[in-house]
């Protein structure tokens, strides 16, 4: 599954916001040049994104595997014609464009996930949104990291349960109802036995983050976020 | 950023509560797209996370439901691995599926605000079948609406193809979440505070 691994490439180093800057630009100007042209550029920096990660584009390919179906199914939909012949290549071809920027977009933040860990990036929203709905999405952020395979494993323990009394046999709302139920009881049991947890330890709207801090490297990322929605901005006058 | 051990500012006892079910329900909508049924009317599987939309709105009622997913995105965007077939990144808010993610905070705040007639959360089990499957059929046509424009936005769709393509498939199994979501709302497993 693809998620953060430590390591010592450029890209690790990079400060998040950094990072983000260039994801938020490499879609700004993969949606303002979706020309085979700037597709063509935009696979240049977003391979070489990749490999300065050092993810391997094969392996990410297929943890994207989920979202491929539609990418493929777009153009091809699109391309359908009622009668003779059949097929427009001419329709299909901005969706077959489209579709291979979204898995340009999707590679560029795959190298976020991979190189960001959780803490870098609950400190970088909260940088980018200050104050309490900054504090309440950088906490929610890593309770959500802390308890989600928790909370799978509840709901997979649930099924089993289900799976050994022929739980197969019964209709489908009723099997939903009967998991979603088990994952309900089991998230207020724990968010009450959080609160108090957390009440306990002087919870507070303020409590101390990672420094953050640029450094030499970053200067070239965030010229490179720049120049990407600059681009665009060019490009579309 | 320096340590502030001076100044404390302490988060509020009821809110703590309500932060920390924002938060875990957050996580359990993540944990969702990792459970699938086969659905009887088509070859895609059905997953719970429209489920998760439903019952934040009904049981956090709509402005911490919509909080909480939005919490979810935000965990989502970051690198936790939430989205549907434990996607993560940045990217899948502006791709393929980017019309369904944005929808679903809106969905759990009206979801929310019809069940509970309101910005104040009551107790789901007072309210009447009809209201609460209107307003879960409500948010269903809300979350497919987005989720067409954004494969019509993104992937450069028609409306025919993307109705065909990313809704078609997927509305009839709405409808047994919608039956389980009433199931779970009148099992009395839960009493809302």
């Amino acid at each position: 599954m693809l998620k953060y691994e430590p390591g010592s490439t450029v890209v690790h180093a990079l400060d998040p916001r950094t990072k983000l800057a260039v994801q938020a630009g490499f879609a700004v100007a993969a949606f303002a040049h979706t020309t085979p042209r700037g597709l063509a550029v935009l696979t240049a920096i977003a391979l070489g994104f990749v490999g300065a990660a050092r993810l391997s584009p094969l392996g990410t390919l297929v943890e994207l595997r989920f979202v491929l179906p539609i990418l493929i199914a777009a153009p091809l939909l699109e391309g359908l014609t009622f009668g003779w012949p059949w097929f427009s290549l001419a329709q299909a071809r901005f969706p077959a464009l489209a579709s291979y920027r979204v898995l340009l977009i999707l590679f560029v933040s795959a190298a976020y996930v991979h190189t960001t860990p959780t803490r870098e990036s609950r400190a970088a929203v909260q940088w980018l949104i200050p104050g309490k709905p900054g504090q309440f999405l950088g906490m929610g952020v890593a309770v959500v990291f802390r308890f989600l395979p928790v909370i799978v494993d509840d709901l997979v323990r649930a099924r089993e349960a289900m799976h050994a009394r022929l739980g197969t046999e019964r209709p489908l709302a009723e099997r939903i109802r009967i998991v979603a139920t088990a994952g309900l009881r089991r998230v207020f049991a724990r968010a009450d036995a959080l609160s108090l947890a957390l009440r306990a330890r002087c919870f507070a709207w303020n409590p101390t983050l990672p420094r953050l801090s640029l450094g030499w490297w970053d200067v070239p990322g965030m010229a490179l976020g720049l120049a990407l929605v600059g681009s665009a901005v060019i490009g579309s006058v | 950023m320096s340590a502030d051990t001076h100044d404390v500012d302490l988060v509020g006892e009821e809110v703590v509560e309500n932060v920390a079910r924002a938060a875990l329900f957050a996580a359990l909508m993540g944990a969702f797209a990792y459970v699938s049924f086969p659905n009887p009317f088509s070859p895609a599987p059905v997953t719970l996370q429209v489920l998760g939309v439903f019952l934040a709105g009904i049981f956090l009622g709509p402005v911490w439901g919509g909080a909480s997913l939005v919490v979810y995105l935000v965990a989502g965007a970051v690198g936790a691995p939430v989205f549907s077939g434990g996607a993560a990144g940045l990217g899948h808010l502006v791709g393929s599926n980017a019309g369904y993610l944005i929808s679903w905070p809106v969905a759990a705040f009206v979801v929310g605000a019809i069940v509970h007639g309101g910005l104040t959360v009551g107790d789901p089990r007072a309210v009447g079948s009809v209201r609460l499957v209107g307003a879960m059929v409500l948010a269903t046509a809300l979350i497919y609406a987005f989720g067409i424009a954004g494969l019509m936005i993104v992937l450069g769709m028609g409306p025919v193809a993307a109705f065909t393509a990313g809704a078609a498939a997927f509305i009839p199994a709405e409808a047994f979440k919608i039956a389980a979501a009433v199931g779970i709302v009148r099992s009395d497993a839960f009493i809302a505070e």
